[in-house]
């Protein structure tokens, strides 16, 4: 049984190591958590939103924020939930942060928002997943989102695609909630606007699936008038790979959300098809108004590349962070919460709004066209129609219902 | 294996347990919570070493059953009225089908043919559990799951949790020396010789699997009771991976390595996780130090030197 | 089930002729593995790994030369560099460990997975990147009347090459036949006075180069990203284990298998596709619980 006294001693010591680590702090600024994955796959839009963060702060606090400096702090959740929530708990129980800010992955979104933002009431701001549940049916005082979410995102496909005369849909993504839920949003949007398109089948791989020429294939060989294919980061490139070297988007038109994300085409240079239909809430050349170029100028001279969509979301999560404090008048977190609901502020891309009924920011969505560019090495979006927040939001009453059930 | 505890063994025992029962009056509320995390995984990783340490399984894909099991509870809770403590029963049950399920069609394969087999088996669960929206929530899980107000605090959680964990390692540590546990380590030995006995191997190594994944099962419920969450992680290959990691690093021919290997590895990602996001490198760096240094797992390291006349508690002829 | 009914055979073909391609890649990869399986007796989780470094290193070697030389320079160039990298972790660390417990072994090689992982992301961040095909393998043909991407082709006539070269390497030169020996018993190649580490050494080197060719090949497809180990280190698993642990020809029988029932499996039940290389493991090993062909574990 020594070695039982032994295991007593060194995890004692341990516990007095790890013990000693947090220190406590005077007059303390204001602390923003922030968890997301900065590994695997996603870890290009974790970056990319953390930059965004990050030139906010920069010019947020030569200012302060009630005489503070807002200081964040990051945790690498490895797109994993529990770790998620580990490193949320900890950051909250531990670190005492102020608010939490993460993630793109949306189990962990909703995880963190329920087990962690409700119960120890710390408010989440959620700034790249997509999941409409996250303000929608899932949605309570403690959560707020700065992304576009798949309602939004739906919504727009459904309403650019009622304006084409398209009848015979084949509907295919990714098996997963995001392809399923964007899938679900385009579709009831679109039959509300247009009742008579149907959708003459349906086909669903597993994330990340390597070849997708025999599922292509077997879409063309239906001949549907349009397809809509519901998939999302590094399958998207799978995707764009797979109608590029099967000459899809000449034979039939495809409408895919964040099609002309700037992160998916960049990469494909040359090889990217053109003529996909796509979605998007930012691009760095669209609006092209002078905040925008601002920010841009800004992003590139910091960080050497343009700005994403995740840098943007994380931008204006700096700006509704530091106004709604400012207007709080405290760092309080019930205030804080008051003060963001319903805030307007300036950002990249116009006035924005953070909704009061169901705390989703509000967001214009421009849809275009894959087409290459003699301007950059890669393809943009191009013919770009921006519909406007209202036009693609959800009602409050909508979300209300959703959240009632 | 000792026949019987000395005083001086039971004052050990209760001087730790005295231990872990007053930390959480004088622990930050974090490190409580990580404790209890510890429990969990600990639970699970001994679970897996009673099949993997003492049965000579290669029991590849024990999170199916810790996630069979934390599904069944978080779905009782959430879709039906029944009470809490029939949710809690039932979650240990399920995966112990489950696990006489799959354990019925694996036990007739071998090593790695056998860990492959629980693989391809394990991740069907998972594939349901990942697509069947209505019922699991699919990719998204389900969360925020409430608990009965009497252990919802963290401490109190800690509590229940310390509890179950104490009552569970008390009857592994049972099992393992009742005559069933000395068959099984006979069996990893030498199975020939076994069969050759009268020993109906494959009805033991059945049984062995079944009361693992039983108490996988009550991992999976605490597991639960700690983060209130269920998400299809918990049933994917990585973790069985990692809690397979558990029982190696602290030392797979002990009674109490995995627990050591259990906090070694979520302290590790805990707090190694907060200073870089290059963790899972130091990790593995850690790792290979401790394979090289120490080649029996922590704990069989620190068995050898309290006692360097004797191998650890289960030593085998290895 | 409503795409059955019209179901031609142009359809048939070019999914038959997609799963074949896809398979070539798979059993270029899973190769490796079951060679360092017969030989070592290692499941090398860190394969997956040495795929990815091939992939990235195929991206980095491209896109510094440019064109369609690039592309053939670094298809043969980025195995190389998998391979010395393999060399390195064999020599300096994997070495030391050969009389160690199996179950360590594995610990390593999961250890190896984690640090590799990291020094990827460190080297070549987290973008995502991608690698052009030459221009004559872009684009598609049509095969049957259906679209068929000129690059799958491609993979079609570089997977035989690849199995004739392993058949003639095993079969006809002295070193395979060591290795092939070694796997059935290294004790005896070890008394006949043959460095038993050095052929160990061999064998996990070229199982790794082969993983690094995987990666190479199929770069051009697909997004080169981190995560890519994760995503093809278990289907390998499955794939060597159905074919029988160690027998590189089961990893032909298993990738044919895989592709194969991937490819229809989309056409026939969509919606399932996701469970399709599971159930057929499942069915194979309750069927053969050593795999189809012979094993030497």
């Amino acid at each position: 049984m020594k070695r039982l006294l032994l295991l007593v001693v060194c995890s004692m010591a341990c516990a007095g190591l790890l013990l000693s680590a947090p220190a406590a702090h005077a007059a303390r600024p204001i602390k923003v958590g922030i968890i997301d994955c900065y590994s695997g796959p996603p870890a290009v839009y974790g970056k990319d939103a953390l930059n965004g963060f990050k030139l906010a702060l920069k010019d947020i606090n030569k200012k302060g924020v009630l005489g503070r400096k807002i200081q964040f702090t990051t945790r690498d959740t490895k797109f994993k939930v529990d770790i998620a929530l580990n490193m949320a708990k900890e950051l909250v129980m531990r670190e005492d942060v102020d608010v939490l800010v993460g993630t793109i992955n949306s189990g962990a979104a909703l995880a963190v928002s329920a087990a962690v933002a409700k119960k120890e009431k710390v408010p989440l701001i959620v700034w790249i997943s997509k999941s409409e549940r996250i303000t929608g049916e899932k949605g309570h005082r403690y959560v707020f989102s700065c992304g576009e979410n798949t309602a939004m995102a739906g919504k727009a496909g459904g309403v650019a695609l009622s304006k084409k005369p398209y009848v015979k849909y084949w509907i295919a993504g990714d098996d997963y909630e995001y392809g399923h839920a964007i899938a679900n949003a385009a579709w009831r949007n679109l039959k509300k606007l247009k009742p008579d398109v149907k959708v003459i089948g349906k086909s669903w791989w597993k994330p990340g699936e390597p070849d997708l020429a025999p599922y292509i294939t077997s879409i063309l060989a239906k001949k549907p008038d349009a397809v809509i294919f519901c998939t999302g980061g590094r399958s998207m490139t799978n995707v764009m790979k797979a109608i590029k070297a099967t000459g899809m988007a000449e034979k039939v038109p495809i409408w895919i959300h964040t099609a002309t994300d700037h992160a998916v085409l960049k990469p494909l240079g040359p090889e990217a098809p053109e003529g996909v239909m796509g979605t998007m809430d930012y691009h760095f050349y669209y609006p092209d108004i002078p905040a925008n170029r601002a920010f841009v100028k800004a992003f590139e001279a910091a960080y050497g590349n343009p700005p994403g969509f995740p840098a943007f979301h994380g931008y204006i999560t700096a700006r509704f962070i530091a106004a709604a404090f400012r207007k709080a008048g405290s760092v309080d977190k019930e205030k804080f919460i008051n003060a963001l609901e319903g805030l307007k502020i300036a950002s990249p891309v116009g006035q924005i709004e953070m909704r009061k009924c169901d705390h989703q920011v509000v967001l214009p969505m421009y849809l275009g066209v894959t087409k290459k560019s003699p301007k950059y090495n890669f393809a943009i979006s191009s013919n770009i129609i921006t519909l406007t927040g209202d036009e693609v939001m959800p009602t409050c009453a909508e979300i209300m219902k959703a959240r009632g059930k | 294996m000792r026949d019987s505890f000395s005083l001086k063994t039971i004052g050990f025992l209760a001087a730790i347990f005295a231990l872990v029962l007053v930390l959480p009056l004088v622990i930050p509320r974090f490190y409580t919570y990580t404790l209890a995390l510890i429990y969990v995984m600990a639970l699970l990783a001994m679970s897996l070493n009673l099949v993997v340490g003492h049965g000579g399984l290669f029991q590849f894909h024990h999170a199916a059953f810790y996630g069979v099991g934390a599904y069944t509870f978080a779905l009782i809770l959430t879709k039906t009225a029944m009470p809490f403590w029939i949710a809690f029963v039932a979650g240990p049950l399920a995966a112990g089908l489950t696990g006489c399920l799959i354990g019925g069609f694996c036990v007739r394969l071998t090593t790695l043919y056998f860990g492959m087999l629980q693989i391809a088996l394990g991740s069907l669960i998972w594939a349901i559990v990942f697509r069947w929206y209505s019922l699991t929530g699919g990719d998204d899980g389900i969360h925020g799951i409430d608990m009965p107000s009497c252990i919802s605090s963290t401490n109190a959680s800690y509590y229940f949790i310390l509890v179950i964990f104490t009552l569970c390692l008390i009857i592994l540590y049972l099992i393992l020396k009742s005559p069933f546990g000395i068959t099984l380590r006979a069996i990893r030995d030498n199975p020939e010789r076994c069969e050759t006995v009268g020993i109906n191997v494959n009805l033991h190594k059945l049984a062995a699997i079944v009361i693992s994944t039983l108490f996988a099962g009550i991992a999976g419920v605490l597991f639960v009771v700690v983060e209130r969450s269920v998400f299809p992680d918990l049933l994917f290959w990585i973790l069985s991976l990692e809690v397979f990691i558990m029982c190696l690093l602290g030392g797979w021919f002990t009674f109490s390595g995995p627990i050591l290997g259990a906090a070694i590895i979520v302290s590790l990602r805990t707090f190694v996780g907060t200073y870089t996001e290059y963790w899972t490198l130091i990790l593995g760096v850690i790792l290979i130090l401790l394979i090289f240094f120490l080649p029996e797992g922590v704990m069989g390291f620190l068995a050898q030197k309290a006692r360097p006349h004797e191998r650890g508690l289960t030593a085998g002829e290895k | 089930m409503e795409i059955i009914g019209d179901l031609t055979f142009a359809g048939l073909a070019s999914h038959l002729l997609v799963g074949l391609s896809r398979a070539m890649i798979l059993f270029i990869v899973t190769s490796g593995l079951s060679f360092v399986l017969g030989v070592l007796r290692v499941p090398n989780i860190a394969h997956g790994s040495l795929y990815m470094i091939g992939a990235f290193v195929a991206f980095s070697i491209s896109h510094a030369i440019g064109g369609n030389t690039g592309f053939w320079v670094a298809l043969l160039l980025s195995p190389v560099v998998v391979g010395l990298v393999a060399l390195i972790a064999e020599r300096s660390l994997f070495c030391h460990l050969y009389e160690r417990e199996h179950l360590m072994l594995l610990l390593f090689t999961f250890a190896l997975m984690l640090i590799l992982g990291d020094l990827v992301k460190m080297f070549w961040g987290a973008d995502y990147r991608s690698i052009m095909a030459p221009k004559y393998l872009r684009g598609s043909i049509n095969i049957f009347d259906s679209p068929f991407p000129k690059y799958n082709l491609f993979l079609l006539v570089i997977g035989p090459i690849v199995a004739v070269l392993l058949w003639l390497f095993s079969n006809k030169t002295k070193m395979g036949k060591i290795a092939r020996a070694a796997a059935v018993d290294r004790e005896m190649v070890g008394a006949i006075g043959i460095n038993v580490s050095w052929v160990f050494a061999f064998a996990f080197v070229l199982g790794c180069l082969l993983a690094g060719l995987g990666g190479a090949l199929v770069s051009p497809t697909v997004s080169v990203t981190l995560g890519m180990d994760h995503d093809i280190i278990m289907e390998a698993f499955l794939i060597v284990t159905i074919g029988g642990l160690g027998n590189m020809w089961g990893a032909l029988v298993g990738s044919l298998l895989f592709g194969i029932t991937q490819s229809f499996g989309v056409l026939f039940w969509p919606q399932f596709a996701i469970v399709f290389p599971y159930l057929a493991v499942v069915i194979v090993l309750i069927w053969k619980p050593t795999g189809m062909l012979k094993s030497v574990w």
